[in-house]
């Protein structure tokens, strides 16, 4: 199975065990798409990578100049949903996009699960 | 507590991967730049890119200026439009020596200035390369007159310093009156999708 394949396998995985995830991506640091499971059929991946990707740099950022350390993960919460971006060992990131509603708990685990899933493979 | 009365000038630095926009903020910066720098994954001949802004600030006689750098890439085009906001001049690096991404700076300077009408100028970098085009021929293609367009060195501090000095004398000449920016569209796109060519 090709790395595409085995990261593709991760995120459905991910999508999978928490049923109401909208949707899930991996990106580059830069910006660009690696490999994606989304339900959310009009979001352009192209551009959640992109601004994943800047999202995250701010958060690097505002984190180490607020003294909260080595950043981890950065959540949104809009009236309508939820998107968690997290760290894979400074290398990628990788969204999640949830409804409001979601078990945010468990979003948590399994999320920080296969981040340890992902690191094994890229 | 007495805070300074002085409003600081919003600039946006723009343009194509590779134009000098980090060297350019840093070069002026008198405190450490905020930047964003992210190791790249594509081939763009160089290691890192901007993926959020950079942002420097220094005082130009007695008046505080602060410089948004922009990402390159179309894919952030959205930084190009939340930074734009309140700016109130556009300067945009093109390499002189990478006539190849002409058209992104084109399409760059539409997008910005069609949603946020602001006075511009064109800074050429890397003058001294081989081949590299110059400030009127820069001109000719962007179809501005020659006045907009002034050759800089992005890593020398007075050489970018001309290149705000300029842009500043156009902003302080074109508050008064209408801006000429030969780019202004009166019909404003609200989306975020990809820039449009307009002729």
């Amino acid at each position: 199975m090709s790395k595409q394949e085995q990261i593709q396998v991760v995120l459905a995985g991910l999508n999978a065990a928490v049923p109401e995830i909208k949707g899930s991506l991996l990106a580059s640091l830069d910006g660009m798409p690696i490999a994606y499971a989304l339900k959310v059929g009009t979001v352009d991946p192209a551009r959640i990578a992109a601004m994943t990707a800047t999202a995250l740099s701010v958060g690097k950022r505002t984190s180490e100049s607020l003294g909260a350390g080595t950043l981890q993960e950065v959540h949104f919460a809009g009236t309508e949903g939820r998107i968690f971006v997290y760290t894979v060992a400074g290398r990628a990131a990788l969204t999640v996009v949830t409804p409001m509603d979601t078990n945010v708990g468990l979003i948590g685990l399994e999320a920080r699960d296969m981040v340890n899933k992902l690191l094994a493979i890229i | 507590m007495k805070h300074s009365a002085v409003t600081p000038l919003k600039l946006i630095i723009s343009g194509p991967v590779g134009a000098g926009k980090t060297t350019f903020v840093s070069t002026l910066s008198e405190d450490p730049v905020v930047n964003s720098d992210e190791q790249t994954t594509e081939e763009i001949g160089k290691t890192h890119t901007t993926v959020a802004l950079d942002f420097g600030r220094f005082v130009l006689q007695g008046r505080p200026l602060h410089l948004f750098g922009t990402p390159g890439q179309s894919r952030f085009d959205f930084m190009w439009e939340i930074l734009s906001e309140g700016a109130l001049g556009l300067l945009l690096l093109v390499a002189g020596d990478r006539p190849a991404d002409f058209p992104q700076a084109l399409s760059i300077l539409r997008f910005i200035t069609s949603r946020n009408p602001m006075p511009f100028i064109i800074a050429v970098t890397r003058q001294d390369s081989k081949g590299a085009w110059g400030p009127e021929k820069i001109a000719g293609y962007f179809a501005v007159p020659t006045t907009r367009v002034i050759g800089i060195d992005a890593r020398n501090a007075q050489s970018s310093l001309g290149a705000v000095t300029c842009l500043l004398s156009l902003i302080e000449g074109s508050t008064s009156g209408n801006s000429r920016n030969p780019f202004h569209s009166t019909s404003h796109s609200t989306s975020n999708s990809n820039v449009k060519e307009s002729t």
